[in-house]
């Protein structure tokens, strides 16, 4: 029969590097030694450019007392219920708002709007309305990662393939079938892309949230180490943050299976 | 002209009413467009016995998928009845399976749980779906690719998997859209005669809608030509060929004769549609003819 299975890529050996990766290594390591020339130069203030020596000693200081863990607990906390209920609320009107025209047009258009405005400019209302603790952070996070979400689903669910809700209609498949059997597993690159970009932007709102005003979480431990005007300090959560949301990230991916090329 | 195959009237009642298992009595179906009123199926009535293989054929827009639509509960809003066994229909019947034009597999299901998807959906518990699957997948020679995602299929090995996940479910009869269409050619006959095959075996009923006429003179016991706008039934045609249907026959006489009687129909129809088209083409935005 005329018919071939399309051939796999030979898997990359993993020594071997590639020149992408070795470009990347490259920058990193030019970015590194600059750093280390301006700190020994002297040209700014010791103290606002620390020495890669001194910023790894922060690092280890920092991951070696259980003080920090409970504000990265803390914070991890606010992102994650952030992302639950802004997630489901998402999921919830985004599928709403895909499978109803009349709802989407009346609606679809603010939420267009609101989706760039800083959410920040919220934040004194939370404040009033959930107090300065947690609650008001989680609340930052929620509305954060809404609008992404919301969106995505939205548009993800005007472009399913049409002839698979024939299949299940065909099948006679029931309401909650169609949902759970059809509709959501043909969003799932809009899902996994919805709650990505919610997990940035929830990031955000919480983090900028606990930095203006609170009293535990990794944004209040950045803007106490800032107000001592303890750099290293500053800088070593700086770089452990940002391997973590890396690291948050590609999790999401992974969960959602993007890695896996022959699925989808 | 020399031909003499036995065609029946369209007005006359079929002599398969009484045992029919699906009758299609005076369907109407019209779709308001930005151009007025366009009617693509005019009062269609036919019967088909059961284990019977009928095709339906006619120039693209005439109205097939519509009737096909009908037929499988899936559009609402048309006039006339269709009944199964006796029973009229008023949505999907769990007697009628589809197998569509385009390409319809879940790339998120393994073959086996594409196949197994009908079976789900009543609640049959993972293992014997998975056995059922299976049977259903060896049928359509599918097997060694029982844990491939559609992805990694190629388009002919992909309508099969359709066609087995249709199958597994059962139907009493089976309804074809155009299942070839997006094929090359010789998968396409490869396919015709494994489709043909399976038909055999299990006896099903099956409507296949098309517009290749070869294809549908070599599978089909009866053939049914529809007209272009309105789509009307222009004549049912009866093959009376022996079965199994092997090259020999497809080179014989009589089969070449069924081709060019059936292609004389249809060339004035298609040529009618061709007219349409290009008269819209120069003219669009205006009155439909
Ligand atoms: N939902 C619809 N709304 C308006 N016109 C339609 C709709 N579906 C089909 N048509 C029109 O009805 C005619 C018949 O279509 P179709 O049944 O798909 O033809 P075929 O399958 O024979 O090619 C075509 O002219 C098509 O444009
Ligand atoms: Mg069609």
């Amino acid at each position: 029969m005329a018919e071939t299975v399309r051939v796999k890529p030979a898997a990359h050996s993993a020594l071997r590097l590639s020149p992408v990766t070795l470009l990347r290594v490259a920058i990193v390591l030019t970015l590194l030694a600059c750093w280390e020339l301006l700190a020994a130069s002297g040209w700014l203030y010791r103290d606002v450019v620390p020495s890669l020596l001194a910023i790894g000693g922060a690092v280890y200081e920092l991951l070696s007392h259980g003080e920090y863990y409970f504000n990265l607990g803390v914070t991890a906390g606010e992102i994650g219920v952030a992302l639950l209920i802004g997630g489901t609320g998402g999921l919830l009107v985004g599928l709403a708002l895909g499978a109803n025209r009349f709802l989407s047009k009346a609606f679809e258009s603010y939420l267009y709007y609101l989706g760039p405005t800083p959410k920040i400019i919220f934040f004194p209302i939370m404040i009033m309305w959930f107090g300065v603790g947690p609650g008001s952070k989680v609340a930052m996070g929620t509305i954060s990662c809404f609008f992404p979400i919301v969106l995505s689903v939205a548009a993800g669910m005007r472009q399913i393939d049409k002839v698979l809700i024939r299949v299940g209609k065909s099948f006679r498949a029931g309401t909650w079938q169609m949902v759970m059997k059809i509709y959501l597993p043909a969003m799932r690159h809009p899902i996994i892309n919805g709650v990505r970009l919610g997990l940035g932007v929830a990031l955000i709102g919480t983090l900028l949230a606990e930095t203006k005003l609170s009293n535990k979480g990794i944004g209040f431990l950045i803007i106490q180490a800032y107000s001592l005007f303890d750099m290293p300090r500053m800088y070593a959560m700086l770089i452990v943050l940002f391997v973590l949301s890396i690291g948050a990230n590609a999790l999401v991916g992974r969960l959602g299976g993007l890695d896996s090329i022959k699925r989808f | 002209m020399p031909i003499s195959p036995s065609t029946a009237d369209r007005a006359a009642p079929s002599r398969r009413t009484a045992d029919a298992i699906l009758t299609v009595g005076n369907i109407d179906m019209r779709f308001e467009t930005p151009d007025g009123t366009l009617v693509a199926v005019d009062d269609v009535s036919f019967t088909v016995a059961p284990g019977e293989f009928l095709s339906v054929i006619g120039p693209s827009g005439c109205g097939k998928s519509t009737l096909f639509n009908v037929i499988g509960g899936l559009l609402g809003g048309y006039q006339g009845r269709v009944t199964v066994a006796g029973e009229t229909i008023t949505g999907p019947h769990a007697s009628i399976g589809m197998v569509f034009q385009e390409e319809s597999t879940f790339p998120w299901r393994t073959v086996t749980d594409n196949v197994a998807f009908p079976l789900e959906l009543i609640g049959m518990p993972k293992q014997k779906r998975i056995e059922r699957a299976r049977h259903f997948i060896r049928l359509v020679g599918l097997d060694g690719f029982e844990n491939r995602y559609p992805g990694e299929l190629s388009g002919g090995m992909r309508q099969r998997v359709s066609l087995a996940r249709t199958l597994a479910s059962e139907p009493k009869i089976l309804l074809m859209d155009e299942p070839f269409a997006a094929l090359d050619e010789q998968t396409r006959l490869l396919l015709g005669d494994k489709v043909l095959q399976i038909q055999q075996d299990l006896k099903q009923t099956t409507l296949l809608i098309t517009h290749n006429i070869t294809e549908a003179v070599q599978m089909s016991d009866r053939i049914l030509v529809m007209t272009y706008r309105p789509g009307k039934v222009k004549r049912i045609v009866d093959i009376d060929l022996p079965r199994p249907r092997t090259s020999e026959i497809v080179g014989s006489e009589a089969f070449g004769r069924y081709v060019a009687q059936i292609w004389a129909d249809l060339r004035e129809e298609a040529s009618r549609g061709m007219q349409d088209d290009e008269s819209r083409a120069l003219h669009p935005g205006g009155a439909r003819p």
